[in-house]
């Protein structure tokens, strides 16, 4: 009757992701009444909002080869993107814990599939900054969009990482959780993000070079703008290390733990 | 056929926790369907979700010969945030059946008659109504053993014939696994039956022995 061939592994996988894609985007497009709206509305805001904010109260403006605000925006839009991914990835597993009754769904495929939509979204967001800003007549317009690209794929692989570590270690300690989300708010400060790294005492700035994350949003920056001074020390190998790192640990614990997650 | 091979099973909560399953060891034949029987927490969800690939065992081994479906039950299977539209879709896109969505979605219709409900999320359920639902969606699918964890036991009398019929017409291509408490049910779709009493499983090869032992593990004559 409507038994489907025999599929290897690979289709199974595929048809999989497929259908957790769907069931990812219709649960964030249905959420409630405006979820449609606030799914680019949100984060659009949000960045606003912070450059807003940062205009008003902020001392240092002067930012060496670039406007203030496109720096400003360029990097929280990346930010936000890592940050998105290992906040939403992490929680994938127990969003769809009772999937798991059907033994082709995996507690990776929830992590990856969510990550890819998440990406996917944050990339909407910026390309519509750009476009927005470029109409206010800011000088945001990517000068070498393909390394843009590169370095936002980048960012993407480490997010995915770090979502795929941190969504087993949400799972089998709980408790974590609420750790995990505190430390958003210090990395946000401390990678560059409003306050630029060569405003920090050289001593401090030898320890925030070693997140990587001060790497990739200085490399994304210096692909749109084309003046732009980078900090001294960024490292493409450093980071590049460190996304794949994070993928392959993430997805060790997934093969090492996979029957942990799935337990009710 | 399915061998279950000296199988052992405990879950490691945070306050310990010890065998649930120990030394477990049958062999299902092709086209027998077998009750599971044994008081609450006897492991028979334990059993079920080992047998349908949930689950590792902590030692031994499930090997199935044929396609067994995933355990039909109360709580598994069914997000509850989606519809039982959505629902359906899903498990028939994971098969590989995205052609078949609207033949598919007809079928789980007609078996699980919930009307209007069908396009509410399934958290506004009742537990009949889940069920209704669970037995529709597997039924959609050609499996050689359906595993059945008490799935029956909330569901109105029109529903049990339903099933009861259901599982008729497949008789000779198709058998259940169940875990329940209704003997009527039990009598009436099993041949042979297992009892799960301390962690071990004995096999019955007559579901009324298996019913008569289960009594006496209960204290009921």
């Amino acid at each position: 009757m409507a038994q489907a061939a025999v599929r290897n592994p690979w289709q199974v996988t595929l048809h999989v992701w497929y259908a957790l894609f769907l069931r990812e985007l219709t649960a964030r497009v249905t959420a409630d009444r405006v979820a449609w709206l606030w799914l680019l509305l949100e984060p659009i805001a949000h960045v606003l909002i912070m450059a807003g904010l940062r205009t008003l109260i902020g001392r240092i403006r002067l930012i060496p080869g670039a406007d203030f605000i496109p720096w400003l925006i360029v990097g929280i839009t990346t930010f936000f993107l890592f940050r998105n991914l290992m906040t939403r990835g992490m929680s994938a597993i127990d969003a769809n814990r009772a999937l798991f009754a059907y033994r082709q769904v995996r507690p990776a495929d929830t992590v990856l599939v969510r990550c890819a939509l998440e990406g996917m979204l944050s990339t909407t967001v910026i390309l519509i900054m750009v476009v927005l800003l470029n109409l206010l007549n800011y000088e945001i317009l990517p000068h070498d969009p393909l390394s843009v690209m590169g370095y936002w794929m980048l960012m993407w692989a480490f997010g995915i990482g770090i979502a795929l570590i941190f969504s087993v270690v949400v799972t089998v300690f709980p408790e974590s959780k609420k750790f995990i989300s505190m430390l958003t708010m210090p990395l946000y400060l401390l990678s560059g993000v409003m306050i630029p790294i060569q405003y920090f005492p050289t001593e401090v700035r030898y320890y925030l070079m070693f997140n990587p994350l001060v790497h990739i949003l200085e490399f994304v920056r210096a692909g749109f703008f084309e003046a732009y001074r980078t900090v001294d020390g960024i490292s493409l190998l450093y980071a590049t290390w460190w996304s794949l790192g994070a993928l392959a640990l993430g997805l060790l614990m997934h093969v090492r733990y996979k029957f942990r997650l799935m337990a009710q | 056929m399915i061998e279950v091979k000296n199988l052992y099973k405990r879950y490691h909560g945070p306050f310990g926790g010890g065998w649930v399953l120990r030394d477990v060891d049958f062999t299902i034949p092709r086209n027998v369907s077998v009750g599971i029987l044994g008081r609450n927490g006897a492991g028979k969800s334990t059993l079920l979700r080992l047998i349908g690939g949930m689950d590792v065992p902590d030692k031994g081994r499930v090997i199935h010969h044929c396609r067994v479906s995933w355990p039909m039950g109360l709580g598994g299977g069914l997000q509850g945030s989606m519809t039982g539209r959505q629902n359906v879709k899903f498990v028939a896109r994971i098969h590989g059946g995205e052609d078949r969505i609207p033949e598919l979605i007809q079928k789980v219709q007609d078996f699980a008659e919930i009307g209007k409900a069908f396009d509410q999320p399934i958290k506004t359920y009742s537990s009949g109504m889940r069920s209704r639902l669970n037995f529709g969606l597997s039924f959609a699918f050609e499996f050689d053993v359906y595993l059945s964890d008490e799935a029956t036991a909330v569901g109105d009398a029109a529903f049990k014939q339903k099933a009861v019929k259901a599982f008729r017409d497949r008789v000779g291509r198709a058998s259940i696994i169940m875990a329940s408490h209704q003997e009527g049910m039990l009598k009436q779709l099993c041949q042979s039956g297992i009892v799960l009493q301390n962690g071990t499983a004995t096999w019955y090869d007559d579901i009324n022995d298996a019913l008569d032992a289960y009594r006496q593990t209960i204290g009921k004559q």
